[in-house]
């Protein structure tokens, strides 16, 4: 009997042993890509729309902050991080998201670089693809110098700010090579003309900042893309202000501004006729225009820009002649009057306003109150964070902080 | 299935046997005759429905009627061993001889216990006899599951058993609960049980969370409670250890209802009932924060802006009281070859806002096949189809109690008042807003046992749980915030197939010893697929489709299979029927390990020793005594590719195929363990009218799954998974019965329930593990998992400006004590009264609704102090004298002073889980009839609490279901119901 109950065990054992045998062990999850597999050249213009993608992604969801602690707009909602930056407190913990956002920017296009240097090997330099990777990397450093208080790159050491514009004017410097040696890039090489001379500029190379900014046409425009494609292409600042009300124009200098077509906004009125308040129930509802919907571009580069760099180099040089001459020169690119001005100090304030405008939303206000306040040309940040710390995230992980 | 089908199936089973190598047992067909008799409770004479009465060392018995009589065919003849048991009573065994052809009479008077020591516990080796576990098993059995008159095996638990956290997270009909045993052993696998239902194991989670809603269903609570014969709550690792990787959250087992060797008996319910909601909000707020009240005088904010909704329904308030319909009916019979049992359900529940609501139903079908002696094919199918319609709630733009409560400052703007000078809002426009969950669940499971002869057990489980479900959320077109419409769409699949198998061979050796190998195995194979869809500007109105939408947008894409295999051994040691000590391993492997690891190993041993049986235990005072002690490991697996450097695809440059850095990988990760160490008692005393449950545990998991953070500017942002953290758990658990009153005429029955769960994070790998900054949630050396911290007032009660700590511990997520007292009362011969309370103490909670509402000047609790604060604005700094540092920092409407850390309020309370008063109409009243009983019940009768928001057991958004917090979510309800139960 013994010897039947040990049967009839391994028979059932038998059996499981069967079964498993014709199992499939095998873990699946498709969607996500090993890192291994982008090691071709098939996967090379997806790498490099991913870094316009992360660029984009970065400096749209960075837009709502910087615009509310460069007094772009006022808070009006109930997100507690932006009534932080609104407040002009920017702390490690709220400087997570939009460091790593930017930092990932970077990565992915300065790591993408050296991908496709070695899977393409000698293609790299003939494909336009490169061009776009180099903008991208450099407009990617140009954000983070522009934003943050120190240069942190892959794990290393805490450096100074104008490292990221170093690098920025290096990868620029690359992207205009490439155009030039390939030709036919007219556009890519603007770009880059344009990057470059904002970051020679920060660096304090004013004479060659001048130099490329002049050879930017006017009218030219490079923007980062958005999309109502899909959620992570949108823009936030239309999302915000478009679905939501987190952001209003009302209470800032940009409020008493009426039909300037570098600043539009409209008020949404109750069916009673009052105006509208913001998303926190309180704040009256001033609607930015300048982004209509969640695929609304925003630029990275433009001719009027380069125009007002010029002015300001002239201003620097104690030329406010030059400088309005270019300011106006830029306000007729918009179809604006003429203004004048009497000396520098005056011309400054032109300028200051002009870029105020121009730039409005484009992220790039709080590089400009910055700098101007370093300088003692402008008190908007005193007593306020002027820069965004190195984030808590980076702080705790990063071994060499 | 008729005799020749029968015959036809016997074939077949011996061939398959002779395949195996299994000899041919012939069934003993001559000389038989019939066992007969009554079960009675032997102090009250009252018979016992559901008694198990059979033959030992056969699979031959039947179950007690509503009669207590019972009848075995087909005994052979000779002197056989009767064995009757049920739950809270002693087992009794009787020598019997049957006598060819003739019927034998045996009555039996069964004698109450509160320590059953004889009771069959169902272990991942097979059955077991309570009283060989080294373990804390609690058993909730068909007595208290029909007195809890509840909706769902989530309202079973409640309450009911020591060492079991409930969490009801919303009062919208169909929202699933958070279920917890002993507390929070991980901090990013999940803390949920395991789940299994008459031995498959289903899903343990929740579906995905409703754009809409902001609430999921439960897969759990698909099991129709009238189907549950019982349930099994296996609390720790040390416990659960040969359940494998997945297993150190505990382990819930459901036995449903199965067929008798009886003519067909069927059992029918109807509940008709009402869902009431009681007051919202704070009590001092007459309009219940605008739900109770949507019309009149006090429609007013703190600085006296007035508003009317012309949407308000005519009755004057948001709230309705919810019609509640179950019905379920059941038939149950067989004979000594064959047995079956079928049912079926449905139920309609409205909801207190008049489009939400739940309606479910589904039908069950449990066959049992005896084709020869020791051998039992047993086949459960269940299937449940559910439609949860939510009202839109939570942290949402269209949210119903957000913008009701809001008052004048809600999203819904509107016109048709008939005061021109307030504000006009239009709050039934997000009712025009349909959410919907659709769901089938579908599970059938074989199980095949193999006894030949009273040594040899095999046991041979195969299984599938299949969900499904289709979640939308409309924005309908013309809709105010979204004019043009728009459409969130997800399908999630989830399915987990079960092959389980266990062997178990008993050898008695020695004259006093008796050994008990066991040995087993189990492969779960589990798939999620789910997408989502966001679809867009639809070009008019009409019901839409996606393809009605201008834009689409695929926002979710997930198939994902892992696999969990592993085997078992386990050894067991008996002395004298008294002393068991189990030594027992289990190796297991997961598809989602890294590549350093391979094949995990988890130990375990207990024992148990009845020391009441010993010739020096006073026996006469205390009658049971089983101390009992354990230590055991178990683990959870990260999850599929939590090892590997990833990319995820993105689209970019407007629809362009494009790479972002996804998951930084880790080549070297493994499961994190849970080791265990429990040990306790079991008493009885007093004739059995005292019983003591007693059990102090210790959990410690190491190599703990943290997510770790890496420098942002290495490009990966998403935090990876390292095996780095400890979290320690410690607590008791006590359950006092007391049999206060036993007669006929009244019997007077009270239970006591007491849990501790003292929850500590141990080293994490230096970092503060921030799981949500904006709900203040934190995993954090030395405290509670997870735990608030933040900005604390700590003179919150002095007049005095406040004196802030800018980085406090704010208190634990969860609760550290449940106390819940129960008492069961029959009177007059027909009447039973059940009570039920619970007590849960040491939590906290995040009431967003309070922070959002105070600033913007609708917090009722603070109008006066707002009044106030203008006054002293204004210049009359007296006026805060009487103002607190608390009240300060929580009305202001100062945008720096206002934050989310005040708001994290303590959320004891006590809750009157359920009470029922129930009739078994006599047998003159019911002519023909079995029996027949009227309960008349009411759910959730009152709260006792000092927390301010809605309700301290809400929580918003399932996703995220670590961490909790309030944030404009439906509190509990009410439900009164009268049910009339049948059996004929």
């Amino acid at each position: 009997m013994r010897h039947s109950f040990l049967r009839a065990s391994w028979g059932v054992l038998a059996a499981g042993v069967l079964l498993c045998a014709a199992c499939d062990f095998s873990v699946t999850n498709p969607g996500p890509i090993e890192d291994s597999q982008l090691n071709t050249p098939a996967a090379m213009p997806g790498l490099v729309n991913g870094m316009s993608g992360d660029l984009s992604y970065a400096l749209g969801n960075f837009l709502e902050d910087l615009a509310v602690t460069s007094g772009e707009l006022s808070h009006s909602g109930n997100y507690s991080v932006e009534r932080e930056y609104y407040l002009g407190t920017v702390t490690p913990e709220d400087a997570n998201p939009d460091w790593g956002d930017m930092q990932r920017a970077r990565w992915v296009a300065e790591n993408g670089i050296e991908r496709m240097k070695t899977v393409l090997g000698d293609e790299f330099n003939t494909t336009p693809l490169a061009i776009r990777a180099y903008l991208y990397a450099g407009f990617a450093n140009r954000l983070l110098g522009e934003t943050s208080c120190s240069a942190v790159i892959d794990d290393g050491p805490k450096q100074s700010d104008s490292v990221y514009f170093q690098r920025a004017d290096s990868d620029f410097t690359q992207a205009l090579q490439l155009a030039q040696a390939q030709g036919g890039q007219d556009t890519l090489a603007s770009a880059a003309l344009a990057g470059r001379a904002s970051v020679r500029a920060w660096l304090g190379d004013w004479t060659n900042a001048a130099a490329d900014a002049q050879q930017v046409p006017d009218d030219f425009v490079f923007n980062a893309i958005f999309s109502d494609n899909t959620e992570r292409e949108n823009n936030q600042v239309a999302y915000e202000t478009h679905t939501r009300r987190e952001i209003s124009v009302w209470g800032t200098t940009w409020a008493t501004v009426f039909g300037d077509p570098r600043v539009p906004w409209d008020s949404v009125k109750t069916s009673k006729g009052a105006i509208q308040t913001g998303q926190d129930g309180k704040t009256p509802f001033f609607r930015e225009q300048k982004y209509p919907d969640v695929g609304a571009e925003v630029p990275l580069a433009k001719g009027t820009e380069m125009l007002l760099l010029r002015a300001e180099a002239a201003l620097r040089n104690n030329d406010p002649t030059t400088a309005m001459s270019l300011i106006n020169e830029e306000r007729a690119t918009y179809g604006l009057p003429a203004e004048s001005a009497p000396d520098v100090d005056s011309t400054w304030t032109i300028l200051k306003y002009e870029r105020g405008a121009v730039l409005w939303l484009e992220g790039r206000r709080f590089w400009d109150l910055r700098r101007w306040n370093a300088e003692g040309r402008d008190t908007f940040l005193d007593g306020r964070t002027k820069c965004v710390p190195i984030s808590a995230n980076e702080l705790a992980a990063n071994p060499n902080l | 299935m008729n005799r020749a089908e029968i015959r036809m199936m016997r074939r077949l089973v011996a061939i398959a046997l002779v395949a195996f190598g299994v000899p041919r047992v012939v069934a003993a067909q001559q000389g038989t005759g019939t066992i007969s008799g009554v079960i009675t409770d032997a102090a009250s004479a009252e018979p016992l429905a559901g008694a198990q009465v059979f033959i030992a060392s056969t699979r031959q018995g039947a179950m007690a009627d509503a009669q207590g009589a019972y009848t075995i065919a087909d005994v052979p003849a000779g002197t056989v061993t009767v064995r009757v048991r049920m739950l809270g009573y002693e087992a009794i065994e009787r020598p019997i001889t049957v006598t060819a052809g003739q019927e034998t009479r045996l009555d039996v008077g069964l004698h109450r216990t509160a320590v059953t020591l004889e009771a069959m516990v169902v272990t991942a080796t097979g059955a077991e006899r309570t009283k060989e576990i080294g373990n804390s098993i609690s058993t909730l059995n068909a007595n208290e599951i029909a007195s809890a008159s509840a909706s769902d095996p989530q309202q079973i638990l409640a309450g009911r058993t020591p060492g079991v956290t409930v969490l009801a997270n919303s009062g919208q009909p169909g929202a699933g609960g958070t279920i917890r045993l002993r507390g929070n052993n991980s901090v990013s696998q999940g803390n949920d049980p395991i789940i299994y239902i008459d031995g498959v194991r289903i899903f343990n989670g929740h579906t995905p969370t409703t754009v809409g809603g902001r609430q999921a269903t439960m897969p759990l609570n698909d099991i129709d409670p009238a189907d549950i014969d019982h349930i099994e709550v296996v609390k720790g690792p040390a416990a659960t250890t040969l359940y494998g990787t997945e297993a150190s959250g505990g382990v819930i087992q459901i036995f449903t209802k199965h067929g008798s060797d009886n003519r067909p008996i069927w059992s029918g319910s109807i509940g008709e009932g009402i869902n009431n909601m009681g007051h919202v909000g704070p009590s001092d707020d007459p309009t219940g924060l605008f739900l109770n009240e949507c019309r009149g005088p006090d429609l007013i904010s703190s600085d006296s802006t007035r508003f009317e909704d012309p949407t308000c329904p005519a009755s004057g308030s948001w709230l309705q009281n919810g019609a509640v319909q179950r019905y379920s009916l059941s038939v149950r019979g067989g004979n000594t070859t064959t047995n079956y049992y079928f049912s079926g359900n449905y139920a309609d529940e409205a909801g207190v806002i008049r489009t939400g609501g739940n309606k479910d139903g589904g039908f069950r079908g449990n066959f049992s096949f005896r084709p020869m002696s020791g051998l039992d094919f047993a086949l459960s199918s269940s299937y449940t189809k559910r439609k949860v319609n939510w009202v839109q709630d939570g942290n949402n733009g269209n949210g119903f109690l957000l913008n009701v409560s809001r008052g004048p400052y809600g999203n819904f703007q509107g016109s048709g008042c008939a005061d021109s000078t307030v504000i006009c809002v239009n709050n039934a426009a997000i009712l025009t807003a349909p959410s919907v969950t659709n769901s089938d669940h579908y599970i059938t499971g074989l199980t095949v046992t193999y006894n030949p002869g009273e040594k040899l057990n095999n046991r041979l489980s195969v299984g599938y749980d299949y969900n499904n479900a289709l979640l939308t959320t409309l924005e309908p077109f013309g809709f105010p915030r979204a004019d043009l419409g728009q459409l969130y769409w997800e399908t999630w699949n989830r399915t987990l197939i079960t092959m389980d198998y266990a062997g178990t061979f008993k050898q008695p050796f020695g004259g006093s010893f008796v050994s008990t190998s066991s040995w087993g195995g189990q492969i779960f194979d589990s798939r999620n697929t789910a997408s989502s869809i966001s679809a867009s500007n639809f070009s008019g109105p009409g019901e839409p489709t996606l393809t009605s939408a201008a834009l689409r947008d695929v926002t979710s894409d997930v198939k994902e299979r892992v696999v969990n295999a592993g085997f078992f051994l386990q050894q067991e040691l008996a002395w004298r029927d008294r002393l068991f000590v189990t030594a027992g391993l289990r190796v297991d492997g997961n598809s989602a390990f890294g590549k350093s690891f391979g094949l995990q190993p988890y130990p375990k041993l207990s024992a148990s020793y009845v020391i009441s049986d010993e010739s020096f235990w006073p026996s006469s005072i205390i009658e049971t005594m089983k101390l009992r002690g354990a230590v055991g490991e178990s683990g959870k697996a990260p999850g599929a590719f939590d090892a590997v450097r990833t990319w995820d695809p993105i689209a970019a440059e407007d629809g362009q195929p494009a790479f972002t850095p996804s998951q930084l990988g880790n080549p070297n990760l493994g499961p994190e363990r849970t080791r265990e160490y429990e040990g306790g008692f079991d008493a009885s005393a007093l004739s059995g009218r005292l019983g003591v449950n007693f059990t102090y545990y210790k959990q410690h998991t190491f190599d703990a799954l943290i997510p770790m953070v890496f420098p942002q500017s290495q490009g990966f942002l998403s935090s990876q998974l390292e095996n780095v953290g400890q979290i320690f758990n410690n607590g008791i658990e006590l359950s006092v019965d007391a049999e206060l009153v036993r007669n006929p005429d009244f019997d007077w029955h009270a239970r006591l329930n007491y849990t501790t769960i003292n929850s500590k994070a141990g080293d994490l790998g230096g970092q503060d593990i921030v799981i949500s900054s904006v709900m203040r949630t934190h995993v954090t050396e030395g405290y509670p998992v997870p735990s608030y911290f933040g900005m604390k007032v700590l003179n919150p009660n002095a007049f005095a400006d406040p004196v802030i700590d800018s980085s406090a511990f704010l208190g634990s997520e969860y609760p550290n004590k449940i106390i819940s007292p129960s008492t069961s009362i029959t009177f007059l011969k027909h009447f039973t009264l059940d009570v039920l309370g619970e007590f849960q103490r040491g939590g906290y909670l995040l009431n967003a609704l309070g922070f959002q509402n105070a600033y913007k000047g609708v917090w009722r609790p603070c109008y006066d102090v707002q009044a106030k604060m203008r006054a002293a604005q204004a210049g009359d700094a007296s006026a805060l004298n009487d103002v607190t540092a608390l009240q300060r920092m929580r009305c202001t409407q100062v945008s720096k002073d206002h934050n989310y850390d005040y708001w994290v309020e303590s959320s004891d309370f006590f809750r009157l889980r359920n009470i029922s008063l129930t009739y078994d109409l006599p047998s003159h009243l019911i002519g023909g009839v079995r029996n027949a009983s009227l309960t008349f019940a009411a759910q959730n009768l009152f709260t006792v609490t000092d927390y301010t928001g809605t309700d301290p057991e809400v929580n918003d958004y399932r996703d995220n279901s670590f961490g909790r917090r309030d944030y404009y979510n439906f509190p509990s309800y009410r439900t009164f119901l009268a049910s009339l139960r049948v059996t004929f």
